[in-house]
């Protein structure tokens, strides 16, 4: 008979510290091997398709960095309140409002692309932020659960954008989804069709981004704040103040994420345009908790395996539910190597099973 | 070793990295006996004590209890054995009762047989007895003289009363070896008495104490033998009879310690706090303070003292604007700060060193460095641009008070986080980073609670110092000797309000104490016993 002990752990060693998202996502692959298998494909060439061949054409490169830009801005959005100690669930919420307002400024507006696409971006942006700023004024003021307002107001918007695309913003032809967008507000692209422009901003925010959190007072108020509140109060530090900005902050990339994805790949606004790249947006938060770069790293490899998946399910006829298998096992993996981090594991071996409270003795 | 040892550790090495924690450590601990372990904050007490409970295993060396080699793999593992701890941060679960606490994770079914079939250990998953434990809980209590309120929920218990349950889970669990790690840190001298003959009738009963602690009288009064760490090693164990407590102090410490600190005459000047009818509430909504007026003046240190839990924590978070105001005026050098902001408060020259180091000093998880500047991060001493933080001279600056206020245990001020040095160290990081800044007032709750006596020393020389450059010291201390040795003038704080106002040359220890503990003149003349005590 052998017994598991969980203990908690005081301290963990460093290389655990470091290696464990690596492994989280190895395990994740591992597992995410049977469904693949079962479906009748070789894992091994699938995985060799998406993360050797496809990285390494034209069209590709495309496909992961246009994917990767709402999953980096999103995963932002859940990783700048996580710093301060509070959880974003709301990024898809900000993003579909983000998208709606960004279109419909498009298509009512004949502005010259010079004016429009930054008058789309400012007020996507802001529309994000003020949605955003929502759960972090009800934290900040009521002591309102964050993780269930900003939830809920995901469902609010998703809907709402369901009532505006079979409603006022719909467009001919009887779908839920609104009038193509004039060619003012579509982002240019470079060097392949589907390279937008709008790529760059995965340099720029994440360049920001580190600036922000690690340069600036406001970063430190906010380090602070997530260490332990108490203290940081007592420090003068205003925790309405942080609480409010890291939601504002953080809707308004999320705003900015739903409007890119609009104007630089899908050129008009329906229900289905986001593949919940809100919701994998937080592990995309956890898997890169380390810091800002690490967060860009980790939509890189979400977006490495969106696109190739989604190359996958062409090449290989395999359903495109098959990435959301990945993600979702990766999230739990995940969560599990939380649980690793915290919680030391003892596998025994115990010969005399159990009879006595005098507990077993151990000789090692 | 004697066949009376209940416990020999030989040769126990602990090491975390490159640190020895203990070096070799071997010393046995007699049956039936009271055995004191003494040293300085960071000597390797509390590691030593952890290895003997499960929470660490040793690099190298044994641990026989009762005559049987032992390697402790977890707590629960220990006390199955019939090691019991209470540690010096409590353990409890704050929203649950004292009676779930006491029984958390001892699961006993409703039947008083033990469980054998299958059937019964079903059962035993999903029953819980509630009569037995509260009634054995309330034997324990009144045997031992432990009052408790087995319904109270923990959050709502003062620190004294928080140590009791925890001394009661442990007797719970029929232990044979209590460790107690600084049982009287947080206990008024009233409180510590008790905890003595709770002790003392612990033993009578049979069972070994190890009682840790840095105050030289607590081991003269309480142990039969003790032993000495400093640095990692076992310096000596002694036979507590025939050695005095300066000889004691020399081997903790390695040197000569001053026990009094020489108090110079300075000017007291304008008031830098007025506070007048202060009114506050508690976590829970209960009034804690009734309407209080208090002030200091530039240069002078005003004591408060007071049994813990009198609404002390509340005066002191009410004057820094953490803590909301039911009623009242504050003014700091005159400028009104009423329903200001704890940013406020700071920008006007108050520094804070709060009662709790762990919840509400630092942010443990954070670098020194992050914690050191919390205060100044916003003066012009970090600026790089208008927004931008200069974390270079944030370093060198915590480099700079880490150094001038002698903190150890700090590998690197940008690397090391603050939960990671030992407690005294941790405080005067603290007090570095609030004293450093030249306050104009400076609210100290506990400062040196916890705190070894060569860093107790340094902190009251530093608030000496302090005093001396003009600042304005209110101290809120449980210890009488620092409020009789500090202060200029001493206010006892009871159920929310002040009941006496004396100085130190008017006072003594025993008319504090009753005054303390009955809000009101002494009746009765003072018993010799506590004479004995103080000194």
């Amino acid at each position: 008979m052998f017994s598991v002990d969980v203990s908690s752990r005081e301290s963990l060693p460093r290389w655990v510290e470091y290696s464990l998202p690596l492994l989280t996502v190895v395990a994740a692959l591992g597992v995410s091997a049977i469904p693949l298998a079962w479906l009748g494909v070789s894992p091994l060439q699938s995985y060799r398709e998406i993360f050797v061949s496809n990285p390494t054409n034209i069209r590709g490169i495309a496909n992961i960095l246009v994917t990767t830009v709402p999953l980096f801005l999103a995963g932002l959005a859940v990783y700048l309140p996580l710093r301060a100690g509070l959880w974003n669930i709301g990024a898809e919420g900000q993003l579909f409002v983000g998208a709606i307002v960004g279109s419909a400024i498009a298509l009512n507006l004949s502005w010259p692309a010079y004016a429009l696409l930054p008058a789309m971006f400012l007020f996507a942006g802001i529309a994000g932020g003020l949605y955003g700023a929502i759960p972090g004024y009800l934290r900040a003021k009521h002591n309102v659960n964050e993780i269930i307002s900003s939830l809920m107001l995901t469902f609010t918007a998703t809907t709402f954008a369901g009532y505006l695309l079979r409603g006022p913003m719909q467009g001919e032809g009887g779908q839920s989804a609104t009038e193509q967008l004039p060619t003012a507000a579509r982002l240019p692209t470079v060097g392949h069709p589907r390279l937008h422009v709008g790529v760059v901003a995965l340099v720029i925010v994440a360049v920001l981004g580190y600036l922000l959190l690690n340069r600036t007072r406001l970063g430190y108020e906010i380090t602070l704040i997530g260490a332990n509140p108490a203290s940081a109060v007592q420090s003068g530090i205003s925790k309405y103040k942080t609480y409010v900005l890291v939601f504002v902050i953080g809707g308004s990339l999320a705003g900015l994420a739903g409007i890119i994805e609009i104007a630089g790949v899908h050129g008009r606004l329906f229900e289905e345009f986001s593949p919940e790249y809100g919701f994998t947006a937080i592990a995309v938060a956890l898997l890169g908790r380390n810091g800002v770069f690490q967060v860009l790293l980790a939509a890189l490899f979400f977006g490495v395996i969106t696109a190739g998946g989604t190359t996958i399910a062409v090449t290989q006829n395999v359903p495109t539910a098959i990435i959301n298998v990945i993600v979702a096992l990766t999230i739990l993996f995940l969560l599990t190597a939380e649980f690793i981090k915290d919680h030391r594991l003892t596998i025994s071996f115990d010969r005399s099973s159990g009879t006595g409270d005098r507990g077993m003795e151990e000789v090692s | 070793m004697s066949m009376d040892d209940i416990l020999e550790i030989e040769n126990l090495t602990k090491r975390f990295g490159d640190v020895v924690a203990n070096d070799e450590i071997t010393f046995s601990v007699r049956e039936g006996e009271i055995h004191g372990l003494l040293g300085e904050n960071g000597a390797g007490k509390s590691t030593l004590m952890n290895m003997l409970y499960g929470l660490y295993s040793p690099t190298g060396g044994t641990i026989r209890f009762k005559g049987e080699k032992r390697q402790f793999n977890s707590p629960k593992n220990a006390i199955d054995t019939g090691i019991g701890m209470v540690h010096q941060h409590f353990m409890l679960i704050p929203r649950m009762s004292v009676l779930e606490n006491i029984v958390l994770g001892e699961r006993e079914t409703s039947t008083a047989e033990p469980e054998t079939g299958f059937r019964d250990r079903v059962r035993g998953l999903f029953t819980r007895e509630r009569d037995r434990p509260r009634k054995r809980v309330t034997e324990l209590a009144d045997s031992y003289g432990l009052e408790i309120d087995p319904d109270a929920k923990v959050w709502e218990l003062d620190i004294g009363e928080q140590q009791r349950v925890e001394i009661l889970k442990a007797l719970y669990r029929d232990i044979d070896l209590l460790i107690l790690d600084e049982p009287t840190a947080v206990l008024t001298p009233n409180e510590s008495r008790k905890m003595f003959e709770t002790i003392r009738q612990l033993v009578d009963e049979g069972l070994t104490v190890i009682f840790i602690t840095h105050k030289l009288w607590e081991i003269e009064q309480m142990t039969d033998r003790v032993s000495v760490l400093r640095d990692g090693e076992l310096i000596d164990t002694v036979e507590t009879d025939g050695v005095t407590q300066a000889e004691l102090a020399e081997l903790m410490v390695g040197r000569d310690v001053l026990f009094r600190l020489e108090k110079g005459a300075v000017d007291i000047g304008a008031p830098v706090l007025e506070a007048s009818g202060l009114k506050a509430e508690d976590d829970r909504g209960i009034e804690s303070l009734s309407g209080v007026d208090l002030t200091v003046q530039e240069g002078e240190i005003v004591g408060i003292a007071g049994v813990s839990g009198n609404g002390q924590r509340e005066l002191a978070e009410c004057l820094i604007g953490f803590r909301p105001l039911e009623d009242g005026r504050i003014e700091i050098k005159g400028e009104n700060l009423t329903d200001a902001n704890p940013r406020a408060f700071v920008d006007a020259g108050v520094s804070f060193v709060p009662e709790d180091r762990y919840e509400h000093g630092c942010a443990a998880d954070l670098s020194v460095m992050h914690n050191a500047g919390s205060k100044t991060y916003r003066t012009d001493q970090f600026e790089s641009g208008r927004y931008f933080l200069d974390y270079g001279d944030m370093a060198a600056y915590a480099s700079d008070i880490v150094d001038g206020f002698d903190v150890r245990g700090v590998v690197d001020v940008t690397e090391t986080p603050a939960g990671d040095l030992s407690g005294g160290n941790l405080q005067k990081l603290i007090l570095a980073r609030e004293m450093s800044r030249d306050p104009d007032l400076l609210i100290a709750n506990q400062p040196t609670r916890g705190v070894d006596v060569g860093a107790i020393e340094n902190i009251r020389r530093l608030m000496l110092d302090q005093q001396e450059n003009g600042t304005g010291i209110l101290l809120l201390s449980e210890d009488l000797d620092e409020l009789l040795d500090v202060s200029d003038r001493i206010l006892v704080i009871y159920e929310g309000a002040f009941v006496l106002e004396t100085t130190p040359e008017e006072t003594s220890k025993w008319e504090l104490g009753m005054y303390m503990s009955t809000g009101e003149p002494p009746t009765q003349e003072p018993p010799t016993e506590i004479a004995e005590v103080s000194e």
